[in-house]
């Protein structure tokens, strides 16, 4: 198979989309003030880097620097924005196009506008109503709703997943006529979640209001702390979704260098296990987290997706200048 | 070597093989809840019997890519039990059973071309053009038809066998333009 079969053939830019661009442009003219006002500085730290940021679940996209030296474009601002953070620079945020290599959908491109924002002193809380507030400046005042990850499982599947075992979710997916891929026993727990979150909760979730789905598994951290909520232990994390799209992903970070080390190793290890390349860990970042990163809360905002339900657009496309078919 | 293809970059009317079974892509949805696990929910359509199949991969996996094929063929004439058709270019004659025909039967008249599909090596399946002409055979005159949709419309029988409907104004006799994907009546072709 050509890819360039796969191009759309070169077309004007429509009316239509013109007058999307020229609203998206006026989106960040809000974006910004919305910052201003609040003493948020904003910053531009590199796109490329020469050591990764590791994540089993994130591919990255490499460019090579005079044809040899392999860089990596950022999958989103975090790592440079942290290492600003534990230099002292207070509350930041970043506006820019950031790379996930194989993600592209509908509602993926695989270049993407990410609005990311660090709040120091902030609460998971905190920022979650932050967040709310800069999706109402594009979609309106919508009413929301926080639920937590496993309350959430409850009341769309009735399991209740801490003491739900590999084998009861797999008997759930099969019983549901859930497609599932042939290697997904092996790929454990949070891959057979992961599988009924995606097919059966995050379609439904935010239909008339802002969706806050927080407190996920520990297994599911990522670059977050964690908490006892009872008998569980959650990640301080939380997405929030409307009209079954997710907008946004926020932790409450973690600050602790060796565990952050220990985690980049689990999730190399996962990505050999996937068959995947390892990579490099930015040893500058967990110098940085070393440092000493100040306590802190971080999100980042797909703004593209903000765009297609502000414009009420089906394709990630069509609010974009171009899509990933198109250049 | 079986040549493969990543999930990734799987678009329709790809041709693969799953489970030892051809198949052409219908579409390809990319899911990805949120930093978890991504996977890719394919359709597609069985390369000869039609039935349309969802399969969920691992984002990333691989797929088979299936040995298919396709070559413009002309129709020589029909036998008791199958058609015999001739490659433009080569001259090479093949001949397929009625069985594999499915839809195309109606379809099917002498000297005209058609796409064969080949699966491994073998013809599996005859596609007809996308836009067929053909002369009406049997149609009632003028008479009152089908209201509903607006267009009044009558049966009319084409010189292959496809039963379709046509405008009231048609005749008998006259060679008309159908889309073979529907059936639909298009126009009427001057000659």
């Amino acid at each position: 198979m050509s890819r360039v079969s796969h191009l759309k053939p070169s077309t004007a830019l429509s009316q239509d989309k013109i007058t999307r661009l020229r609203d998206r442009a006026t989106q960040f003219k809000k974006v910004r003030a919305f910052f201003d006002q609040r003493n948020v500085l904003e910053v531009d730290c590199p796109i490329l880097s020469s050591e990764a940021s590791v994540d089993a679940h994130i591919d990255l996209i490499t460019a090579y620097y005079q044809g040899q030296h392999p860089y990596y474009l950022h999958s989103s601002p975090e790592y440079g924005m942290k290492r600003l953070l534990a230099e002292g620079i207070g509350d930041i945020y970043q506006l820019s196009h950031v790379f996930r290599d194989g993600e592209h959908s509908l509602k993926h491109n695989p270049e993407f506008m990410m609005a990311e924002w660090y709040r120091l002193n902030f609460t998971l809380e905190q920022l979650i109503e932050e967040t709310l507030h800069f999706m109402h400046l594009f979609l309106g005042p919508l009413p929301h709703r926080l639920v937590s990850y496993r309350e959430t499982f409850l009341t769309y599947t009735g399991l209740d997943y801490v003491h739900t075992s590999e084998e009861a979710l797999f008997q759930y997916i099969k019983e549901h006529n859930i497609s599932y891929y042939e290697s997904i026993i092996e790929d454990g727990k949070d891959a057979l979640l992961n599988l009924i979150l995606g097919s059966q909760i995050e379609p439904l979730l935010g239909q008339r209001e802002l969706y806050v789905l927080a407190y996920y598994p520990s297994t599911q951290a990522a670059l977050a702390r964690q908490q006892q909520r009872g008998e569980e232990t959650v990640a301080e994390r939380y997405e929030v979704y409307y009209q079954g799209i997710e907008l946004a992903n926020g932790y409450h970070e973690l600050t602790d260098a060796s565990e952050q080390a220990q985690r980049f190793k689990e999730s190399n290890l996962q990505r050999l296990a996937l068959g995947k390349q390892i990579l490099p860990p930015d040893q500058r970042f967990l110098k940085a987290l070393e440092k000493g990163l100040p306590d802190c809360s971080g999100v980042a905002v797909g703004f593209d997706r903000l765009m297609m339900l502000r414009q009420q657009q089906q394709e990630i496309a069509n609010v974009l200048t171009w899509g990933w078919q198109e250049i | 070597m079986v040549q493969q293809i990543s999930t990734g970059d799987v678009r329709g009317g790809a041709k693969v093989e799953v489970e030892g079974q051809p198949y052409t892509v219908v579409s390809n949805e990319f899911v990805k809840p949120g930093k978890g696990q991504a996977f890719n929910r394919i359709k597609m359509k069985h390369l000869m019997n039609g039935r349309v199949v969802e399969k969920t991969f691992k984002s990333g996996e691989k797929l088979d890519l299936a040995d298919v094929s396709e070559s413009e063929m002309r129709m020589l004439y029909k036998e008791p039990d199958g058609i015999v058709l001739m490659d433009e270019k080569t001259f090479e004659q093949l001949k397929i059973p009625f069985d594999s025909l499915g839809d195309t039967l109606q379809w099917l008249l002498d000297d005209h071309l058609y796409d064969v599909i080949f699966y491994n090596g073998a013809p599996v399946s005859v596609e007809p053009p996308t836009f067929i002409e053909m002369v009406i055979t049997e149609t009632s005159p003028g008479a009152r038809g089908d209201t509903a949709s607006g267009r009044v419309l009558k049966p009319a029988i084409l010189e292959s066998g496809a039963k379709i409907q046509v405008p009231i104004f048609v005749e008998q006799g006259e060679k008309v333009k159908v889309d073979t994907r529907t059936g639909e009546y298009v126009s009427r072709v001057s000659s």
